[in-house]
């Protein structure tokens, strides 16, 4: 259990590890808002060497992140034959019925760029910020939500609460499938039936315990006094240093730069 | 009034057709500095007890009260829980953040302390189970005992004046055990801390300065450990048997010595015999 999964926080003492984890996700948020305003093949290209600079600058290694790549590769092989063949446009050439456009693959390529852009955004953001900072930095940004009603810390405890238990579900999962094989349960049987069944019966036990488990975890937390209220002291550890606001600046820069080509 | 005090007190759990019976008739009073162990069997109403002490569970009948505060009483349910800390028996089920660090700094959030204060609490807490250089990691790549460290970790630094455990132990190998036992020893003796230590192994039980046995819901027998241990005829009838040490000692008085002193450990006796 010691690789690294795909977007889980990696302990580290870089630059962007220490960056407010605010800044972080506003980063994020014009990244986002950037790359989907801006069809320009140039600017996408200038943006995708800016996130991988900013991931050699954060120690994460790059090995790792190639490997999550090839995750979503037919993603985006899917969405580039598809953006080239259904474009109309001047053909560049001829596969049977269906011919690649021109346009077609300029705007395939463009649209494959804005996936890995997001795609490696959303990675470094997740793998350089642990996953109560990442909580807290949200619940900060939200919270105006609150004024109109809407329970913004709970959620954010859910989230950190889901990032805790996740592995342990996968664990449990896998050693519920390994007893149900040890007594002869079979999960590649070709009758499609049969393999269903045998999910059920990973499905229901796993269920069950979950529902134990949340009990249990429920008088924990009763125990140490949570009281639902914003977390203050999580969010007071947020804090913005000069480095923060530079980068904001020269993202909105980015930003703008984008809308305006 | 400080201390914790039960007033008769009865719990009865309702089943698909009856009452099943977890505690019946409990009274007894623990003073601040206190070190308490609670010695039962399974089933034996260990952990109904625990939860009955900071209000998890309310009593069927009788009362139980924390520094004078009834459990009964929801206002005062978060100064109680903030005075007596629970460690449960299942560390996987109490961890809820995804950083050991972070996992212990969650009670003493919700405390509203200073973050500097929550700060110093995380590391004093970490030294004390010596899990320091495990700040970082995540709690479900730890092992099952360093789990349970963890997991007593994140109680001690709320600093409670009343620290209940339940089962510590069970996932510890020896050499773990006894340092735990030691940090609970050390604890009680230097931060003055009430320990109530739960368990259904009596060697477990041996720096405690009281016990209490529980029997199918009852106090069956209580006590310094050498007047528990000591009657191994009483204990031994409910399927308990006392530490190899006061074995030891029962056996040597059969043979007509006279073993007067407390002791704690084998080397101790075998020293003083020696010395004889
Ligand atoms: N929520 C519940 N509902 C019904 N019965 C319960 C409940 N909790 C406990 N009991 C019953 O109360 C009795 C005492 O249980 P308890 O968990 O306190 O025992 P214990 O001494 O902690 O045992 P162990 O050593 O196995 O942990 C048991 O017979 C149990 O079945
Ligand atoms: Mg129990």
């Amino acid at each position: 259990m010691n690789d690294i999964k795909l977007g889980q926080y990696v302990h580290g003492n870089s630059l962007i590890h220490s960056l407010d984890p605010r800044t972080k996700i506003i980063c994020c948020t014009f990244i986002v808002i950037g790359i989907l305003s801006s069809h320009n093949f140039w600017y996408l290209l200038a943006f995708l060497g800016l996130i991988l600079v900013a991931i050699k600058y954060s120690g994460t290694p790059l090995s790792s992140i190639w490997r999550s790549m090839r995750g979503i590769r037919y993603l985006l092989l899917i969405t580039f034959l598809f953006q080239a063949v259904l474009t109309q446009g001047e053909a560049v050439f001829q596969v049977g019925a269906l011919s690649v456009t021109r346009e077609g693959v300029v705007i395939g390529l463009i649209n494959l760029l804005r996936l890995v852009i997001l795609f490696l955004g959303s990675i470094l953001l997740l793998m350089t910020t642990t996953p109560m900072k990442l909580s807290a930095g949200l619940e900060f940004l939200l919270l105006p939500l609150n004024k109109i009603k809407i329970p913004v810390q709970y959620f954010t405890t859910i989230i950190s609460i889901a990032f805790r238990f996740i592995p342990t579900l996968v664990e449990e999962s896998l050693s519920i499938k390994d007893a149900q094989r040890s007594r002869g349960a079979r999960f590649d049987s070709p009758k499609i039936l049969s393999n269903l069944k045998s999910y059920l019966a990973i499905l229901i036990p796993l269920l069950a315990s979950s529902m134990l488990r949340a009990e249990d975890l429920a008088e924990a937390m009763d125990s140490r006094c949570y009281g639902g209220n914003p977390n203050q002291y999580r969010m007071r550890t947020l804090k913005y240093d000069r480095v923060d606001i530079y980068l904001i600046i020269f993202m909105a820069i980015v930003l703008l730069a984008g809308l305006l080509i | 009034m400080d201390g914790i005090q039960l007033i008769d007190v009865s719990k009865e759990f309702k089943t698909a057709d009856s009452y099943k019976v977890a505690l019946s008739s409990i009274n007894f009073t623990i003073h601040e500095g206190e070190y308490i162990g609670i010695l039962g069997l399974n089933q034996s109403g260990k952990s109904t007890l625990a939860r009955l002490l900071n209000g998890l569970l309310k009593p069927t009948r009788g009362r139980v009260l924390i520094n004078g505060m009834d459990t009964d009483s929801p206002q005062q349910l978060k100064e109680i829980r903030q005075l007596l800390g629970i460690v449960f028996p299942n560390p996987d089920n109490q961890l809820i953040c995804p950083i050991v660090e972070e996992e212990i700094a969650f009670g003493p959030e919700n405390l509203g302390l200073s973050p500097s204060e929550v700060h110093k609490r995380v590391s004093w807490a970490l030294e004390i189970v010596g899990m320091q250089e495990m700040r970082n990691h995540a709690p479900h790549l730890l092992s099952g005992g360093q789990k349970q460290k963890v997991a007593l970790a994140s109680v001690l630094a709320m600093e409670p004046s009343y620290l209940v455990l339940d089962e510590p132990t069970s996932m510890l190998d020896p050499l773990s055990r006894r340092e735990v036992l030691e940090h609970l020893r050390m604890i009680n003796q230097e931060n003055h801390m009430t320990i109530i230590l739960i368990s259904h192994n009596p060697e477990d039980l041996m720096d405690a300065k009281r016990l209490i046995v529980l029997n199918e819901g009852s106090i069956y027998m209580q006590g310094t450990p050498k007047e528990v241990y000591g009657d191994m005829g009483k204990l031994g009838a409910v399927g308990l048997n006392p530490p190899g040490l006061y074995q030891l000692i029962q056996q040597l008085e059969e043979e007509g010595y006279r073993i007067d002193d407390n002791f704690e450990t084998i080397p101790q006796l075998v020293e003083k015999i020696c010395q004889k």
